[in-house]
């Protein structure tokens, strides 16, 4: 049998491992009967083509799209707009502390 | 899912990890999403992370866009993390968040806003970052205020961050005080086969303000002591730790160094230490912004006697349940090692107390029950 091949787990992450009834048409992974999404593809597939919204949430959003706050707003939002290229400069990889002692991925602020 | 989402957790932070804060985002989620029946998890992926998954009532929905610039790469993760809540705008009553930049999206919203502050970027971007500059910082520290202010609840690990918080304008009634927490180490956990007979261990990330190399500096002066070995369980990559294993050659110690072990590991190597030794530096990260060392904790629950420095932070958490130094002087570290070593009872004594008080109020379970009685109040109102 040729097992699921989709990630699961919240905290450890393993592989479904239940049988495989058919392969993800666009990344070709293999996926079990409870992991076939919309259009026969793997989760991480069919969300990456937004198709797993619920057409509630979708309706939602759209009745919602016409208020400032909309996350198509978002992006103008005035706080990462007050920081110039000169602030930005200072974050470009090579800019960072002896790149040896950062944490795991750069991208860690907080080791708390 | 039947309907759009009740309960976010944003954080711009890579889960899960071998990192504490992994530990942290997986207990505190795990209590949003239990008393809402499932929710959204957006976090940093990259590596082997998938970028989407569904657990039960709980998506999980990964930010793996690569984005040089951390600026840029904070934005385009609120810009995401927006486009993410947008959908769940009818049914959203709560974002839990662990930043800034998962609080602006979060503030779209009409959900309830808690903010986790564990660190504050204002001040601990710098040591990452040293280019940036004052200016810069303060308009960081403006966007930190603007969105801690807004926040229905802040929680804080430490007294130390509750001050550093109520002194960006939050009003002390709404700052909620969650110590970490770590779960008791059963007595009987095994021993690391691949153990040393006599080790002192050291568990964390590398970044200069943990005092490592102090650490390295203290223990060559323990050269004597020629069957102690000194375990280095880092949560970082052996690449990144590269400048620390070249002092540890100069110095000639013999360290043994385990990278990116999986948290379930790390309790066997903290129980069957000699002492676990946590040598933060005086530094405004740790002194100003505060922290509250999962290191530290998870060393009282495996029972293990704990040598630090003498930081208001660690104090908060190890009380006087541990040997305390000045922080940043190897000859004192030194010698605070030898005399627990010497004195085998006491170490023994100052273990078991701590993992009692580990057991008696401060395990996962006290922390997540702290932190449902601030949803509480929070949905209350
Ligand atoms: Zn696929
Ligand atoms: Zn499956």
């Amino acid at each position: 049998m040729t097992p699921c091949a989709v990630t699961t787990g919240f905290f450890t992450l393993g592989k479904c491992g239940r049988m495989a009834v058919a392969g993800c048409p666009a990344c070709g992974r293999a996926i079990c009967a409870d992991h076939i999404a919309e259009g026969g593809q793997c989760p991480e597939c069919a969300a990456a083509r937004n198709q797993l919204s619920h057409p509630a949430a979708v309706a939602a959003q759209r009745r919602r799209a016409y208020r400032h706050r909309s996350a198509e707003q978002y992006a103008d939002t005035v706080w990462y707009t007050s920081f110039d290229s000169y602030d930005r400069a200072a974050f470009d990889p090579n800019a960072g502390a002896s790149q040896d002692y950062l944490d795991d991925g750069d991208d860690a602020l907080v080791d708390s | 899912m039947a309907d759009g989402h009740r309960a976010a957790y944003l954080a711009f932070d890579r889960f899960p990890s071998a990192k504490g804060s992994a530990v942290h985002i997986r207990h505190m989620a795990a209590e949003l999403f239990e008393r809402y029946g499932g929710g959204l998890l957006c976090v940093l992926g990259g590596g082997d992370l998938p970028a989407y998954q569904r657990e039960h009532g709980v998506e999980i929905v990964r930010f793996t866009e690569a984005v040089p610039n951390l600026l840029d790469r904070a934005q385009a993760f609120s810009t995401w993390a927006a486009d993410r809540l947008a959908a769940h705008l009818d049914t959203l009553e709560i974002c839990h968040v662990r930043d800034p930049w998962s609080a602006l999206p979060a503030l779209t919203t009409d959900a309830r806003l808690v903010y986790e502050a564990n660190g504050l970027p204002s001040i601990e971007l710098p040591y990452a970052w040293p280019m940036a500059a004052p200016s810069t910082l303060a308009k960081i520290r403006e966007m930190e205020e603007h969105c801690l202010r807004r926040a229905e609840a802040v929680v804080v690990p430490s007294y130390q961050i509750k001050n550093a918080v109520t002194e960006r304008g939050v009003t002390p009634d709404r700052v909620h005080l969650i110590p970490n927490g770590a779960d008791p180490v059963a007595p009987d956990v095994p021993r690391p086969p691949d153990a040393p007979g006599r080790y002192v261990v050291y568990v964390g990330a590398l970044q200069p303000w943990q005092g490592v190399d102090v650490l390295l500096r203290a223990f060559a002066r323990l050269a004597d002591l020629t069957d102690l070995s000194l375990v280095v369980c880092s949560s970082v990559t052996r690449s990144r730790a590269r400048p620390l294993v070249r002092l540890a050659e100069n110095l000639n110690i013999p360290v043994i160094w385990r990278f990116q072990l999986p948290h379930e590991e790390v309790a066997g190597w903290l129980a069957h230490a000699e002492l676990s030794v946590a040598p933060l530096t005086a530094t405004p990260r740790n002194l100003v912004q505060g922290c509250s060392p999962i290191k530290v904790w998870e060393s009282m629950a495996a029972g293990t006697a704990v040598v630090a420095s003498d930081l208001p932070v660690i104090r908060e958490v190890l009380g006087d349940l541990g040997r305390f130094v000045p922080p940043g002087r190897p000859a004192e570290l030194s010698r605070a090692i030898r005399v627990l070593l010497e004195y085998p009872e006491i170490g023994r004594d100052l273990g078991d107390r701590s993992r009692q008080k580990i057991i008696d109020g401060y395990t996962w379970k006290h922390a997540r029950s702290r932190l449902s009685g601030v949803y509480d109040l929070v949905v209350g109102h």
